[in-house]
């Protein structure tokens, strides 16, 4: 799936396909640290601030660049629509999520002309490519949703998207993404990836609560607590995201508020939608941003560059985006579905000094 | 690898608590069964007492028949009530877990509390095995940990019972005939023997034999197969098919991925999966199975839903530090 560096023609362009960078805390440290990071939070608080007390149908200028990816977005939902779910199924995801992934793998680049110069493709589709979810698993959570943010920051890096179309960044962009994530979650039953089950915000998302508290702050009437009225839900969730989130988890959950999301029930004994916001955005720095087991698969390019990582992080992961774990006793790892010898050769392996131990990502579960 | 495995087999003896003192944990199961949470110094009292009672245990614990095989619970304690309303309180009925007590549900400290209690209190008629989530690791990602520190105000009750978790046998053997673990095979392990060898007394490694039986899935491709979940290996019905016929055993039963029936048979009736959380997470909108084997080896699947709610839960709101 890593495609080649260097465009066809074999012309260096200075653009280069993302690789992850960051496999120990000392790497997470030194990204904690780095003007990437800067970026990455700088850009996010821009957003932030663009959309405070700002509700979502407010009118906002609307670019070519924006016009693009509100299609290209609608494109993208359209497939879900097109590629029907299996109807017989075991598991909880539905396998026809990853058909849905293969198209979005063929097409992603496509849709990418005219956005972006030929040259930075195949940098910038990377990004969009990991947005939606993990085709083999099934799964998908807030590191997805980071390669999305990675991909509006590359395109702010390119000059497409400019400090004055933050607010139609999130309101028709930001927002959209969400709406084809919620058609693919719903359509594809995808699995939480690292869900901390009822003691996370949600299953899947963590940047429309962000956005959401903001959209709220500075409101005449509307308070933290507002969530447990579901009148007040039924008629704002349209222009404010952060109902939205709570009108979605209640439809998709049983039982209460208080049972399912325990988190969000204590954040709406807060005050202010101020001290909300504040929080998300701590909140974000530490259990996304600070996290190993999430951060471990953000990708760095020449648009994101980060040199503080470690080289090898990619080493074990060529095909697509799970680890290519060595296992005792292989010398040549191939591909999925390879065999493995016998426990014989394991053993003499085991014993072998030399047998790696390097640092490992965190599994899936 | 020169551990000698330490074969203790159910004995029809009535149980001894170390400590010797059934009462204490009569009263403690009482209490966890009504949804409250034990003291501190109770959970410390009582994880000193199970770590005896695991460390005799074997990497293969055998159990014997009758016995109720159960998958994944995850915290869903009310779920684990009506699944003893379903199978038959214990010691009526003899019960085999196939770990994953924690994260995700509002209940974990409750759940692994009231069947560590259980162990301790009834030894030869309970057996918990370890699931990939009783890891110091996997429990600071997936919700155990933060509802520690949400529930006692620190993690030391966190640290006891992860602690505890590295006792926790990894696979049980049902009369010689139905092997039973979390996840599943490896490729480093062909007998029964080679889980007989190896020292488990360790947080869950990330790669290596002793990760594989905690994370490992059937698939219908052949042969071994790349994990997508980054640990563990997928194996083909081959795989199972010889390693049954090596080991003179008529099944593998495991638990460790969702099925939407609560069971699900798979590569020709080699392998069945169990899963016991009903609705997981309060949306996925399965049921859940526990497997009966009665005396004579037969088994049955019984299935449940969800037991409702009653009223809220008794848990105090607390603003997230972030938003103080």
């Amino acid at each position: 799936m890593s495609e080649a560096a260097v465009p066809a023609n074999g012309i260096e362009t200075g653009y280069y396909v993302p690789k992850r960078r960051i496999l120990s805390q000392e790497d997470l440290k030194r990204f904690e640290a780095s003007p990437v990071y800067a970026d990455y939070m700088g850009f996010l608080e821009q957003l932030n601030q663009a959309v405070l007390d700002t509700p979502t149908r407010t009118e906002c200028d609307r670019t070519p660049v924006i016009d693009h990816l509100v299609t290209l977005l609608d494109t993208l939902k359209q497939w879900c629509d097109e590629i029907q779910p299996d109807e017989h199924r075991t598991r909880f995801g539905n396998p026809a999520f990853r058909l849905w992934y293969d198209r979005l793998t063929e097409r992603g680049p496509e849709l990418l002309k005219g956005l972006v110069s030929d040259e930075a493709i195949p940098e910038v589709a990377r990004y969009l490519q990991e947005s939606f979810g993990n085709q083999e698993r099934i799964d998908y959570g807030t590191g997805h949703e980071a390669n999305f943010m990675a991909f509006l920051l590359c395109l702010k890096k390119l000059s497409l998207i400019r400090d004055e179309d933050a607010r139609a960044v999130v309101l028709l962009v930001f927002f959209k993404y969400i709406e084809v994530m919620r058609h693919l979650q719903f359509s594809y039953w995808l699995e939480p990836a690292g869900s901390h089950g009822v003691w996370g915000l949600d299953d899947y998302h963590f940047l429309p609560f962000l956005f959401g508290s903001s959209q709220l702050r500075g409101h005449k009437h509307l308070r933290p607590k507002s969530i447990h009225n579901k009148d007040i839900i039924e008629e704002y969730a349209k222009d404010y995201m952060y109902l939205a989130c709570i009108q979605f988890v209640n439809s998709v959950k049983t039982e209460s508020l208080r049972w399912h999301s325990p988190m969000l029930d204590d954040i709406s004994g807060v005050k202010t939608w101020d001290k909300v916001n504040q929080g998300m955005l701590k909140m974000y720095r530490a259990e996304v941003l600070g996290k190993l087991p999430i951060m471990q698969h953000f990708m760095f390019g020449s648009l994101l560059a980060f040199d503080g990582g470690s080289d090898r992080a990619e080493d074990e992961a060529t095909c697509g985006d799970h680890a290519h774990v060595h296992a005792l006793g292989q010398e040549l790892p191939t591909c999925c579905g390879m065999r493995i010898p016998s426990a014989f050769g394991a053993a003499a392996a085991a014993q072998d000094a030399t047998a790696a131990t390097h640092a490992r990502r965190l599994p899936f579960d | 690898m020169e551990v000698v495995p330490t074969e203790t087999l159910a004995s029809a003896a009535p149980s001894v608590v170390p400590g010797g003192d059934v009462d204490n944990v009569d009263a403690w199961i009482e209490m966890l069964m009504d949804c409250k949470l034990l003291p501190e110094n109770d959970v410390k009292k009582l994880c000193d007492k199970a770590r005896e009672v695991l460390m005799a245990e074997s990497n293969v614990q055998p159990v014997r028949c009758p016995v109720t095989v159960c998958g994944d619970i995850h915290g869903q304690l009310h779920d684990l009530q009506e699944l003893f309303r379903i199978g038959g309180n214990c010691p009526d009925t003899n019960y085999l877990f196939m770990g994953d007590y924690v994260d995700r549900g509002y209940y974990s400290v409750e759940t692994v509390t009231l069947l560590v209690a259980m162990k301790v209190r009834y030894r030869d008629r309970v057996t918990i095995l370890r699931g990939n989530h009783e890891s110091r690791q996997i429990t600071q990602v997936y919700g155990f940990y933060d509802e520690c520190l949400r529930k006692y105000g620190n993690a030391n009750v966190w640290k006891f019972f992860t602690d505890l978790f590295d006792y926790l046998p990894l696979t049980a053997l049902i009369d010689d005939q139905i092997f039973c673990l979390h996840g599943g095979l490896s490729p480093s392990i062909d007998t029964l023997d080679h889980v007989r060898a190896l020292d488990r007394i360790q947080e869950v490694p990330h790669e290596g034999p002793m990760c594989d039986l905690l994370w490992s899935d059937p698939d219908d491709r052949c042969g071994w197969g790349i994990s997508p979940r980054g640990a563990g290996y997928t194996f083909g019905q081959d795989i199972s098919e010889a390693f049954n016929h090596n080991n003179g055993l008529n099944l593998i039963a495991r638990a460790h991925q969702l099925v939407m029936e609560g069971y699900n048979w798979t590569q020709e009736r080699n392998v069945v999966t169990i899963f016991s959380a009903p609705n997981y997470c309060y949306r996925c909108g399965n049921q859940a199975a526990i497997m009966e084997i009665d005396e004579r080896m037969k088994y049955t699947f019984l299935q449940f839903d969800p037991a409702p709610r009653k009223g809220e839960p008794h848990v105090t709101r607390r603003t997230p530090d972030y938003f103080l």
